[in-house]
């Protein structure tokens, strides 16, 4: 995290949480407009208008992207393991665009959760064609026409990808749940501590200096 | 067939899967894995019966032919050691669920049930894998499992151990993809039966290279002597249930892919010089230093070390009858050591602790674990009647037989490793539990008898129980046991019969 920031200042300022310090923005490039899900608070440094303006119309386009990788993986480049990436890539943008509040507040669910959907639907994949006697992982093609579409070839294969695509999300996301979000929350966590620290020390001053009946203060005393 | 095959694979990760999803309800969780790996082991069981008489069970994943898809394979060998596997993972499992009953252990349930059946899979697809890249996979995802296995509970201690063990499993894992990029680019096909039919026209020199290469890989898992190091000094500190899988199936699993690389892909290079020798070594230095430890666990850890040397020493032979004993060995020792981790479990559970410079009497404390202790560690050195001697006869009938210098210098090596092992076990046996126990041991155990983790320990102690029953009932299925280590290794040592299977009738 930065450390420019003045001490005593909250550390989050736009419209959703109206600036109480009097100053001007913390920055000249902190966005007073919202541009994100939750109130901003970047994983790195400060706020910066660039990169979460340009979060907000990439995320959209990056997960289209990344959905048709996956569908179009079967015979071309891509496919459940380079579609998750891809869409993995977009939620870790958010993250550093955002903190960890905008990376929770754009996940469907737990990245547990993706993994474990992930894991059954890819292993039901698997397993179903042995039911009637196929081997496994057999796959299944269904060509029909669509409107719009035109004529559309679909495989079976693509919940197996589906399902790869659930697990790498998943793993992507749960390793920056862990390795990033969690030690943002701790060192979150030591910085109140901190500021807690200071304030407590300087009413005991004040508290003091009130005790010692006011006397006036000796020059580079008064904390800046 | 493909579906009995793909059961041991797919079964397992769902279980994961449902178990990651119910992590709020630890009650469904645990019916989940038992079930699981209930159902695991009558696949297996009836995969053994399926094969028991050397037939060799393929399944081709999405009906892909041989060389080019993934194929499943399953031989006896595998088929036995799936089904020994299977028993010891669900009976493990059923003690840390007694244990979590109890609330003896400081595991997250959470986060064990889904890895466990994670490494589940891996160790069954390590077993059933017919193709040497879905071997690393399996290799992998069993690793994974356990890097997130150990490190339960963390203490400065796992931590610090769990270091060591990821970095030199990730070290043998970049080895094992370079020696299959290499078998690769001689022969264009990772396919194990393909593969040992395109390795003939290979030149020599490059497959003995190759053949070294692998034994270093799948060495270093099986933590063969001297590449051994990293062994005694993490197993001992993971939590008992986690220390018990590791030491009965992680380093058996190395020595089965020791033996099918060997026997199927190499099996024109003579390595058995160079076996005999690690297998020799293995033994004595591994024993020597389980003479000096002075903690049950690490005890056991040396002597887990030493035994891999008797499979090796089964392999190097090369004959039928070695190949057959290293068979026996195999399912043997899984079952022993497992036993034995548990024990060491609940003897910390009684005491607190393993280190022998602070236990005695434990027989007066429960005379049930002295019981369950004695039969393993009996069988460990190859006392009649049980399966350690019946493993060792069949071992050291086969080296009789084979003659040479390297056969009965493995010979001396094993017998004066046995007398070693008795050694050790008495100095634990002396120390440990004769004599009067510790009043606040006596104390402990009445707290632990009476609380409200009693039923938690019943179930530990019965699983424990059940264990050193799987053993004895090892020693007494000895005949049938011996028949399919026959054939196994018959199937081991006729890769005609292996490549046959997996590619048809068409292979040249």
């Amino acid at each position: 995290m930065s450390t420019d920031r003045p001490e005593g200042r909250p550390l989050v300022a736009g419209p959703g949480t109206p600036d109480e310090s009097s100053g001007p923005p913390e920055s000249w490039e902190a966005p007073r407009e919202r541009w994100l899900s939750t109130v901003v608070r970047p994983a790195f440094g400060p706020r910066s208008v660039l990169l979460e303006v340009v979060t907000r119309l990439l995320v959209p386009a990056i997960l289209l992207f990344s959905v048709f990788l996956l569908v179009s993986g079967h015979n071309r480049p891509g496919g459940g393991f380079a579609g998750g990436l891809v869409a993995s890539m977009a939620y870790v943008l958010r993250y550093v665009a955002g903190g960890r509040h905008e990376l929770l507040a754009g996940l469907p669910m737990r990245p547990n959760g993706l993994l474990a959907i992930g894991t059954l639907l890819g292993c039901v994949t698997a397993g179903l064609p042995l039911l009637v006697g196929r081997p496994v992982f057999d796959s299944v093609k269904w060509e029909f026409t669509l409107p719009l579409f035109g004529e559309v070839k679909l495989l079976s294969a693509l919940f197996f990808e589906t399902g790869v695509y659930l697990i790498v999300v998943g793993l992507v996301l749960s390793v920056v749940a862990a390795l990033g979000a969690r030690m943002e929350a701790e060192e979150e966590e030591a910085r109140i501590e901190e500021r807690e620290r200071a304030s407590l020390l300087r009413r005991r001053r004040a508290a003091a200096r009130a005790a010692a009946s006011a006397p006036p203060p000796a020059a580079g005393e008064e904390p800046s | 067939m493909n579906a009995l095959l793909a059961v041991p694979l797919l079964v397992p990760l769902c279980g994961a899967a449902v178990t990651l999803l119910l992590r709020r309800t630890p009650r469904s969780q645990r019916i989940t894995g038992t079930t699981t790996l209930s159902v695991v082991v009558v696949a297996a069981a009836l995969l053994l019966w399926h094969t028991r008489d050397g037939t060799i069970a393929t399944a081709q994943a999405g009906a892909w032919e041989a060389p080019l898809g993934i194929t499943l394979v399953a031989d006896p060998t595998s088929a036995l050691l799936l089904l020994v596997s299977s028993v010891v993972l669900l009976i493990v499992l059923l003690y840390a669920i007694g244990q979590d009953i109890g609330g003896l252990s400081r595991a997250t349930p959470q986060v064990f049930h889904p890895v466990y059946l994670v490494l589940t899979a891996g160790v069954n697809l390590s077993f059933l894998a017919g193709d040497l890249f879905n071997l690393f996979v399996g290799f992998e995802v069993m690793l994974t499992a356990s890097y997130a296995l150990i490190t339960q509970a963390p203490t400065r201690a796992r931590v610090r151990a769990s270091m060591i063990y990821t970095t030199v499993s990730l070290t043998s894992s970049i080895l094992f993809l370079t020696g299959i990029a290499l078998v690769y680019a001689l022969t264009g096909t990772v396919n194990l039966a393909d593969v040992s039919d395109k390795l003939d026209a290979a030149p020599p020199a490059l497959r003995m290279v190759l053949a070294l290469l692998f034994l270093v890989v799948f060495g270093i898992k099986a933590a063969v002597v001297p590449m051994h190091f990293w062994l005694p000094d993490s197993y001992p500190v993971a939590l008992t249930r986690i220390s018990a899988i590791f030491a009965a199936l992680l380093t058996k699993v190395a020595v089965y892919a020791v033996i099918r690389t060997q026997t199927l892909l190499f099996a024109r290079d003579d390595t058995s010089a160079v076996l005999a020798v690690i297998a020799v070594v293995t033994m004595i230095v591994g024993i020597l230093g389980a003479l000096v430890q002075s903690d049950i666990n690490r005890i056991m850890s040396f002597a887990l070390v030493s035994h891999i040397g008797f499979m090796l020493f089964g392999l190097a032979l090369g004959t039928v009858a070695g190949l057959a004993g290293a068979v026996v060995y195999l399912v043997h020792h899984i079952v022993v050591q497992a036993t034995l981790f548990l024990v060491n479990g609940l003897i910390r559970q009684y005491v607190g602790h393993t280190s022998l410079t602070d236990i005695r009497g434990l027989t007066a404390v429960s005379p049930a674990l002295a019981v369950f202790f004695f039969l393993p560690a009996l069988s460990l050195a190859g006392l009649p009647p049980l399966s350690g001697f019946v493993a060792k006869v069949a071992l050291f009938q086969a080296g009789v037989d084979a003659g040479g210098l390297l056969a009965w210098a493995g010979l001396a090596a094993g017998v004066l490793t046995s007398l070693l092992t008795l050694i050790a076990i008495f100095r634990v046996w002396t120390r440990a539990f004769w004599g009067t126990p510790r009043p606040d041991v006596l104390e402990a155990r009445e707290q632990l008898r009476s609380g409200a983790n009693r039923g938690g320990l019943r179930i530990m102690t019965a699983t424990t129980g059940a264990m050193v029953a799987v053993g004895v009932a090892v020693a007494l299925a000895a005949g049938p046991l011996t028949e399919v280590g026959f054939t196994a290794a018959e199937g081991l040592l006729d890769g005609r019969a292996y490549v046959t299977a997996v590619l048809g009738e068409g292979a040249r």
